[in-house]
């Protein structure tokens, strides 16, 4: 009997050993998309372009600087340079898992710098298709994740994983999420309605290697119903720069440092 | 004398004849299961027109929806109290479900951008993300709501009593199916909230599906009503059928062909059966004839030959006249209009076909013993029908010059009645005062802004954001203001008023600066800061990305189609008096209603007038005579004044179904005169009567074909008075009048007239 057992756990025991689970490959795509070394730079170029073709563009330099492990806490801070009547603009997020991030913006017209609410994780980003959430990330806590199947994407291995929000805060009932096995960056997200209907599609179009890290230089939101959406695109990135903690504070937003923002 | 020969054929060989019309008919019936129906009224205008092109543009620009459900909830306690709302999340978050509903901008309490300062705090979000339950909480929304403009008389109404839900739907969902698991939602919900449901899609489809569904119910009980006076007149069921049947294969025809070509049903051709009907009515003349020929003759087949020889000439040119009278219809420009008048011109045409050939036939199939009973009653003299004719055309003959001058008195105080008469259209108003569509329309117009929807685009050419600018801005405002103070404008907002909410909201709520600021880059800022965090359609539905137009968004509390057009031409006015760089163009569903319905109506009202002077040729060419033609047209013209005149007095308005019902009265009331007319002149130049005497003689024989056919028409007709939309009634009432009328000008009137005139009209005097 004894010997039985024995043979059973070792039958199975490299199977559990090996597997990974959904919550962790979410994790570690976590860390690899949003977390990527201590502090990371990028001139984004955003593009939103409308069901007939118009075009809004945002052009902004953006910091962040992490604290404590992937997952935890990060500070952003951001420098518009375009559309031109908002340059000088600023904006920094204070962003903490579990908790409403902290937010500030400073208007240059009025030279003031308010405080604004974040209730809403699921709202538009600067206008764009992507949702605060999408840029800064969800809570892994938030949802209950399943690997629905593993599939090549573009000649990646990938797993499929179905995230399920555990509480109706967002506007898709869920997301399906391509995750390349190698560098666990996003290849493809899909967003289902609540009338169970795909809406909405993230893909990441290039990934370039920047300080040894693999990072998503081009990336698209589409939104299917309304036929909006939206085209980002980092130019000058750059990982590990010592950005110093002072720079995330009111004084800064109103008088950004040069050599951070050009 | 070609066409006599077909009735001679049909007598001949009457089998063939009618296997061969209804192998015909079965022909064009295997076209009907590939029957389309498009109720739409938008698609009255093809989608090129300048309209249409226009409104797409518009909506693709400003991220707009064609078509908006509006959910209208009431609490007479009131909406803010913890029980409404969680009702309010609830039946939100389940429309949002359902398929066909652009769910990303439903705007209701849970999903509308609010914009508010707290504690130092710019918040912009949702109005409602958690439903209040203490006071505190509850105080606090109420506070919320009422405190930011941009909601007042949108999702909640100055007593706070009633607050919508504004559902758009995607492009091509139906408007009813839509509302009706709306209706299904609301009807889960318990408690003292009253529900209404209510917007353009709403009325539009429902009236669709209304319609077709009456089609199918009344054509058929307005012809068994017809059959079964058919069947009191003549007595024989199987010659009521035979009429039944011409109208019936003509019907089937002529839709048949429709199909056929690949047209879809419209609002307007699926009243063609009907048409159909009244004019397949017409036949009635040849069995009235046959009737009192055979009485006189005793022999089928002669009767049949006499009958057509009496009546051919003026059935020949009745049809003529009304398929030239719908005919002139293909020569307008809305597509409908002239499917309209082709499919009934081409089902007129049909009518007399079988009229000279499938009618004689079936003739030839009746027993001779049951016309021998059926004709009894077929005398001039003797009948009480045709006593009572002939007393009528006395009055008309011997007291010309009276009749004469009580109809030249009816005739001013038409014209005064006429000059009454108000254009317009209202779609929700083809519903009955108590329909459920048109209550819910009426609660919502009531306590909210309204529920039809126009637009008011600034454009301005210059290349540099110009809408940024703080005079646009306060242009766009301005605007606003003055519209507002039109009775049917309920509520306008714009991307000023978002501005000024921002501005207001950033130096801490203080009312003083609820104004647009002073400077581009302010509201570049503001507009920026708002669109970080709101959904992007609340900026994209007011101005486009290059700011170079701007989309103010007016509320209508009615769907006359007038109301758009007091709408254009305020902002008109206020261009005039403060000249800027915009240019100001309307837009919207409203937009399109007052065009497709001032397009439509003038179509068809530019057709009748075509077709009145067809007519007269066309009666020149028959009488061959200029007088004469003059003569038998005064009851039509007479018919259409009264009509009007009286429309005019009762306050109803001139709507499309009744300019296209003007048409109809065209083709009726010139067939009784022709038939009048031809067999007044054959009767002198037949016998040696003198004029009263044929006079008489005519009012009481072919007279009662007339007054058989209008009976016939009337009876069937007044069915229709019971319909639940309003232009079924107008319909019903309409031709009931009209074939009354036009049977009694033409008995009296045009008797006084020809005695009045005799020196005129006959060569070489009167006998």
């Amino acid at each position: 009997m004894i010997r039985y057992l024995m043979f059973l756990v070792i039958v199975l025991l490299p199977v559990e050993a090996l597997a990974i689970s959904a919550e962790d490959v979410m994790k570690k795509s976590q860390a690899a998309f949003l977390y990527q070394g201590k502090d990371f730079k990028a001139r984004v170029i955003m593009k939103l372009i409308s069901k007939g073709g118009a075009e809004r563009i945002r052009e902004l330099t953006m910091l962040r600087k992490n604290y404590g492990e992937p997952g935890g806490d990060q500070k952003f801070f951001m420098y518009f340079f375009q559309p031109a009547d908002v340059k000088d603009m600023t904006f920094m997020v204070y962003k903490y898992p579990a908790k409403d991030d902290d937010r500030w913006l400073f208007v240059p017209a009025i030279n003031m710098v308010r405080r604004i609410a974040a209730q809403d994780k699921a709202s538009s980003f600067v206008g764009s298709d992507f949702t605060y959430e999408d840029v800064s990330g969800r809570d892994i806590h938030d949802d209950t994740h399943a690997i629905v199947k593993e599939e090549k994407l573009g000649g990646k291995d990938c797993y499929v994983i179905k995230s399920t929000p555990k509480a109706a805060d967002v506007d898709y009932s869920y997301k399906l999420s391509w995750i390349d096995k190698t560098n666990f960056l996003p290849s493809k997200e899909e967003y289902y309605d609540r009338k169970g209907e795909l809406y909405k599609i993230f893909s990441a179009d290039e990934i370039k290697n920047i300080k040894g890290f693999p990072t998503v230089t081009k990336r698209a939101m589409k939104n299917l119903q309304s036929g909006h959406r939206t085209e980002v695109a980092y130019i000058k990135s750059d990982y590990n720069i010592g950005i110093e903690d002072s720079l995330f504070s009111e004084r800064f937003l109103k008088q950004p440092p040069k050599k951070w923002v050009e | 004398m070609k066409k006599f020969s077909l009735v001679e054929f049909s007598v001949e060989h009457p089998k063939l004849v009618v296997i061969l019309s209804v192998i015909v008919t079965l022909l064009f019936m295997t076209q009907f299961p590939k029957m389309k129906t498009d109720t739409n009224p938008k698609h009255m205008l093809p989608a090129t027109s300048d309209v249409r092109v226009w409104n797409d543009e518009v909506d693709s620009t400003f991220g707009l929806y064609e078509d908006m459900i509006v959910v209208g909830i009431k609490n007479e306690n009131g909406v803010v109290n913890t029980e409404t709302l969680n009702k309010i999340k609830k039946i939100t978050d389940d429309i949002v479900r359902i398929k066909g509903v652009a769910s990303r901008d439903v705007n209701s309490f849970p999903t509308i951008t609010n914009v508010t300062a707290e504690a130092g705090t710019l918040k912009v979000a949702p109005l409602m993300t958690n439903i209040p339950k203490i006071d505190t909480e509850l105080k606090k929304f109420r506070k919320d709501l009422f405190d930011n403009p941009l909601f007042l008389n949108r999702i909640i109404s100055k007593d706070g009593k009633t607050t919508a839900i504004y559902v758009p739907l995607e492009k091509g969902a139906n408007g009813k199916e839509i509302a009706d698991k709306i209706r299904e939602i609301l009807k889960n919900e318990k408690g003292d909230e009253k529900y209404y449901v209510a917007g353009d899609p709403v009325a539009r489809d429902t009236f669709g599906a209304e319609m077709f569904k009456l089609m199918a119910v009344f054509a058929p009980i307005a012809g068994m009503v017809m059959l079964f006076v058919r069947y009191l007149m003549f007595k024989d069921l199987f010659l009521s059928v035979t009429l039944m049947m011409d109208a019936m294969m003509s019907i089937v025809w002529s839709m048949g062909l429709l199909i056929a070509l690949g047209f879809p049903i419209h609002i307007m051709s699926s009243m063609a059966p009907v048409f159909l009907m009244a004019i397949a009515t017409d036949s009635m003349h040849i069995f009235n004839e046959f009737y009192f020929c055979y009485k006189e003759k005793r022999n089928k087949k002669v009767a049949i030959i006499e009958t057509m020889h009496a009546v051919g000439r003026p059935v020949r040119y009745t049809a003529l006249a009304t398929a030239a009278g719908f005919g002139v219809l293909l020569f307008m420009s809305i597509i409908p209009v002239k499917v309209f008048g082709g499919l009934v011109a081409f089902g007129t045409v049909a009518l007399r076909i079988l009229s000279f050939s499938f009618i004689p036939a079936m003739f030839m199939f009746v027993k001779e013993s049951h016309l021998d009973r059926a004709s009894q009653g077929e005398d001039i003299t003797a009948g009480s029908g045709s006593k009572l004719l002939r007393t009528l055309a006395g009055a008309g003959t011997h007291k010309a010059g009276t009749t004469v001058v009580i109809g030249l008195i009816l005739f001013v105080i038409s014209i005064i009645g006429i000059s009454k008469i108000v254009v317009n259209n209202n779609l929700v108003e083809w519903f009955k005062k108590s329909n459920e569509v048109r209550v819910a329309d009426r609660e919502i117009n009531n306590a909210l802004g309204g529920t039809s929807l126009g637009y008011v685009v600034a454009i301005s050419e210059s290349n540099n954001e110009y809408i940024k600018t703080p005079e646009a801005m306060r242009y766009i405002e301005g605007i606003q203001r003055h519209l507002e103070k039109l009775p049917m404008v309920g509520k306008t907002f714009s991307v000023a008023d978002y501005v000024k909410r921002i501005n207001r909201v950033l130096h801490d709520d203080d009312p003083k600066y609820d104004t647009v600021p002073d400077t581009k880059e302010a509201v570049g800022q503001y507009l920026f800061l708002f669109s970080m965090s709101a959904k992007p359609s609340d900026l994209d539905n007011v101005v486009d990305p290059s700011f170079k137009k701007a989309n103010i968004w007016v509320q209508l509390k009615t769907w006359d189609a007038g109301a758009m057009k007091e709408v254009i031409k305020a902002a008109d006015e206020y261009k005039k008096q403060n000249p800027l760089p915009l240019k100001l163009k309307p837009a919207g569903i409203a937009y399109f209603n007052l065009v497709w319905n001032h397009e439509v109506l003038w179509d068809m009202v530019k057709g009748f007038v075509l077709a009145l002077v067809v007519v007269f040729v066309i009666l020149v060419f028959n009488f061959r005579s200029f007088k004469w033609a003059v003569v038998s047209y005064v009851p039509l013209i007479f018919t259409v004044l009264l009509i009007y005149g009286v429309i005019g007095f009762s306050g109803k308005r001139f709507d499309m179904p009744i300019s296209v019902l003007s048409c109809l009265s065209l083709g009726m009331a010139v067939d009784f005169a022709i038939h009048f007319v031809s067999r007044l002149k054959q009767r002198l130049g037949e016998s040696k009567d003198s004029l009263t005497d044929a006079l008489l003689w005519t009012a009481a024989r072919p007279g009662k074909g007339i007054m058989r056919n209008a009976v016939l028409f009337a009876a069937a007709f007044s069915v229709m008075m019971l319909a639940p939309l309003t232009p079924y009634i107008t319909v019903g009432a309409f031709i009931v009048s009209m074939m009354l009328l036009s049977a009694i000008m033409t008995i009296v009137y045009l008797p006084a007239l020809i005695v009045l005139m005799r020196g005129w009209l006959f060569k070489g005097g009167p006998r």
